[in-house]
């Protein structure tokens, strides 16, 4: 660990270069590509490495394996679309309504079950998930099975409607540089080595004084208030959520998914998971049209068979192992 | 994306097409369709059917002469260019039926977007289409809501659910139940867009009428038993009841009725899942009589109705039913559109929709005819009701236009 964070100084500034130019990249190819279907895809692997990202603080970096994260996401598209049915309002002003009870909720599912050890935290995530799911189904105030839906003609900017996706890129991305700030930074300081030493063995932790509660809880909440927002510009982006597509468990698994292809627990995993995983979704609907249906789940299946049995660390331990061969061959 | 690229993108296309080339490079029609996930049954159909259309419009028809386009091939209002259209599975996901219309006016470049099925996909899909002034023509999508959101590219053959109510109250009071009015109705609908809203609308029209509905019972379309519903349904002994469901839980109930030993003297399906034909083949000997609506009754000889279904089930083996014929009819008025439009431009194409005007006598289907209001739905949209007879729909309902008498009270197994 020690021996990373204090590189030389070339490998540093080789480093810094390789940054820059893959940050010029992510902001220029939106606008050297003219197709919009394209762009589009770009900005749902965005989204999706949002919702993955803000995952990976508490999954990743925490080890804390929440399997109803949808929840975070359903409040925050939900209290999007609610705050313009009730109130005629642009969707993303209901995204601090959304956080705040999103916040609420994480603290309420996280006070107990976080206390307890092993696979209780899941299960108590997928509980509430299931049941917030089945409470809005049979509220007709919340949309009940129906669902609710957004403007029909944007009415100003603060709509978030645009015909282009570049905006929506950009919005998303901007909001991940931001979460990946927030995670760089953590993860360099002492909550970082806290949640890393929680996850490595929580009672030793323990005994060493880190107060593993604490920081698990906070872990979850700031995951909590990232993933609503994520539900909150899904929802201003698209202008429709249900049950299904806003608190269905398989968006859950897609979070996590993403994070564990890519390597969960490390600063880029989830972007290069959702860098994969989304584009091959829409490009096997595109290339096989009507006739391979259901192929997008035959491979979501291969992969997650493939990383748990190859690599559980994701993408990332691949990655570290290739580079770990050249280094030693080079030296 | 540069035009090179795009040439290249087009030639797999146009070498599949390649026996046509000599009328010219076809015209793109982007459908939308749920090839998987719950409704993946009817997006099987409805494909076959859109398939089947796209070869009546490529080949003469002599057969089907009064329908538009089928004389002749092609567009001959478009210099003979051959139909050609890319089918885009929506997987049930209002996101996924976003990405697939952007992906079909971007990428396909298609000229106009038709189906989509359920509606909240509808609603998502066709933003797409409205803010890239692209026409997009729904034939199946029923919830209300859809032409009231003052899109100017949104056009809707399907008869909705006021329409549907209508036909239903009037129906019911004319019906007698041992000589007397029906006085108690109950409803039972998936919970879902479609059931709630269509229950919705029978209920006010109903109650307008002064018909109470007693029972409501909604439920979840993916329910593994339905033993609760039904039994609520046996002790409460309405006059009439009313199921809308999709086609997995239209099964499970004639099954869990059957199993319980309840009828109803009058049982009314409505549609979606009792039009299936994997209803009808799977429960239809534990359902006879139950009355459906129906806007496509193939029974007659001679009928555009009864020569479509023969081609469709030369086809696939299958009958076709309701929702598919509804689809393809609403795939032909979008193509008759571009045809009349003479041009790809989508202006030309959203005048020509506008300017529709079909009677009767050129569609497939029962409706008086096709017209869009101000708002893109058809005003001309009616149904009529059927009653199954061993595998097959009889209509028996108005009378005027009856191919049988209704018979009563329901049968079930017997």
């Amino acid at each position: 660990m020690s021996a990373a964070t204090i590189p030389t100084a070339p490998r540093a500034a080789g480093r810094w270069v390789l940054g820059v130019a893959a940050l010029a990249a992510l902001l220029a190819w939106p606008l050297l590509v003219e197709d919009e279907f394209i762009q589009r895809i770009g900005a749902l692997v965005m989204l999706s490495a949002l919702s993955a990202s803000a995952w990976n603080l508490v999954g990743g970096y925490a080890g804390q394996i929440s399997i109803g994260h949808v929840l975070f996401f359903g409040c925050g598209a939900y209290a999007s679309l609610l705050g313009f049915t009730w109130f005629e309002w642009a969707p993303i002003l209901g995204a601090p309504f959304g956080i705040a009870t999103s916040l609420l909720l994480a603290l309420i599912v996280g006070s107990p079950t976080l206390r307890l050890k092993g696979h209780y935290f899941s299960m108590a995530t997928i509980a509430l998930a299931e049941l917030a799911r089945i409470v809005v189904v049979n509220t007709p105030a919340l949309g009940g099975a129906v669902g609710v839906s957004g403007p029909a003609m944007p009415r100003s900017v603060l709509d978030l409607s645009f015909i282009s996706p570049l905006p929506y890129y950009y919005i998303f991305g901007s909001v991940l540089a931001v979460l990946l700030l927030f995670t760089w930074w953590m993860s360099r300081g002492r909550m970082g080595f806290y949640l890393r030493a929680i996850r490595g063995q929580e009672r030793a932790a323990r005994s060493l004084g880190v107060p593993a509660q604490r920081y698990k809880l906070f872990a979850l909440l700031v995951s909590a208030a990232f993933t609503s927002l994520t539900g909150s510009l899904y929802a201003a982006m698209l202008g429709f959520v249900d049950p299904d597509s806003g608190l269905g468990i398989l968006l859950s698994v897609k979070m996590v998914i993403a994070a564990a292809l890519g390597g969960a627990g490390t600063l880029f995993g989830p972007l290069v998971g959702s860098a994969i995983l989304v584009p091959l979704e829409e490009m096997t609907n595109a290339a096989f049209g009507g006739g391979g249906t259901g192929i997008t789940y035959v491979v979501y299946g291969a992969i997650i068979v493939l990383i748990s049995r190859f690599a559980p660390g994701g993408l990332a331990e691949i990655w570290t192992w290739l580079r770990a061969r050249g280094t030693r061959r080079g030296g | 994306m540069s035009i090179a690229r795009r040439h290249l993108l087009a030639l797999p296309a146009l070498l599949s097409a390649s026996p046509l080339l000599a009328q010219g490079a076809p015209v793109k029609v982007g459908t939308l369709l749920p090839l998987t996930g719950v409704a993946a049954s009817a997006g099987g159909s409805a494909k076959a059917a859109i398939e089947l259309a796209v070869e009546l419009i490529n080949t003469p028809q002599p057969d089907l002469a009064s329908m538009p386009l089928m004389a002749t091939s092609g567009f001959p209002g478009l210099g003979g260019r051959p139909l050609q259209v890319v089918i885009a599975d929506q997987q049930g996901s209002p996101s996924v039926a976003q990405n697939q219309a952007l992906r079909l006016i971007t990428q396909e470049r298609v000229v106009a977007i038709t189906n989509g099925y359920q509606s909240g996909l509808v609603q998502t899909a066709s933003a797409i289409a409205e803010r890239h002034g692209i026409p997009y023509v729904t034939g199946e999508a029923v919830a209300t809501n859809l032409t009231e959101r003052g899109f100017r590219w949104f056009f809707r053959t399907t008869p909705i659910g006021p329409d549907i109510a209508a036909i239903y109250v009037e129906f019911l009071q004319s019906a007698r139940v041992n000589g007397r009015p029906v006085t108690k109705v109950a409803i039972v609908n998936e919970n879902t867009e479609y059931g709630t809203s269509i229950a919705e609308v029978i209920r006010r029209t109903a109650e307008a009428r002064g018909i109470g509905i007693a029972l409501q019972i909604p439920y979840a379309a993916n329910s593994a038993d339905v033993s609760a519903q039904v039994l609520q349904l046996k002790d409460a002994q309405p006059d009439v009841a009313i199921f809308i469901s999709y086609t997995s839980d239209a099964i499970l109930y004639a099954r869990t009725m059957r199993a319980q030993g309840y009828r109803p003297p009058i049982l009314i399906g409505d549609n979606s899942g009792f039009s299936d034909d994997n209803f009808v083949q799977t429960a239809g000997d534990i359902a006879q009589g139950i009355i459906n609506r129906s806007a496509f009754d193939p029974s007659r000889p001679g009928s555009n109705s009864f020569k479509v279904n023969a081609l469709y089930k030369a086809r696939t083996g299958r009958e076709m039913d309701d929702t598919t014929a509804r689809i393809m009819q609403g795939f032909l008025v979008t193509c008759d559109a571009i045809n009349r439009a003479g041009a790809t431009e989508p202006a030309a194409i959203q005048k020509a929709l506008r300017e529709t005007n079909l009677d009767a006598g050129q569609l497939m289907i029962g409706y008086r005819g096709v017209k869009f209001d101000e708002k893109g739905q058809n005003s001309m949209a009616s149904v009529l009701l059927v009653q199954l007879r061993g595998r097959e729909y009889i209509s028996v309902w108005p009378e005027a236009t009856a191919t049988a008498p209704l018979q009563l009270p329901y049968k079930g197994w017997e």
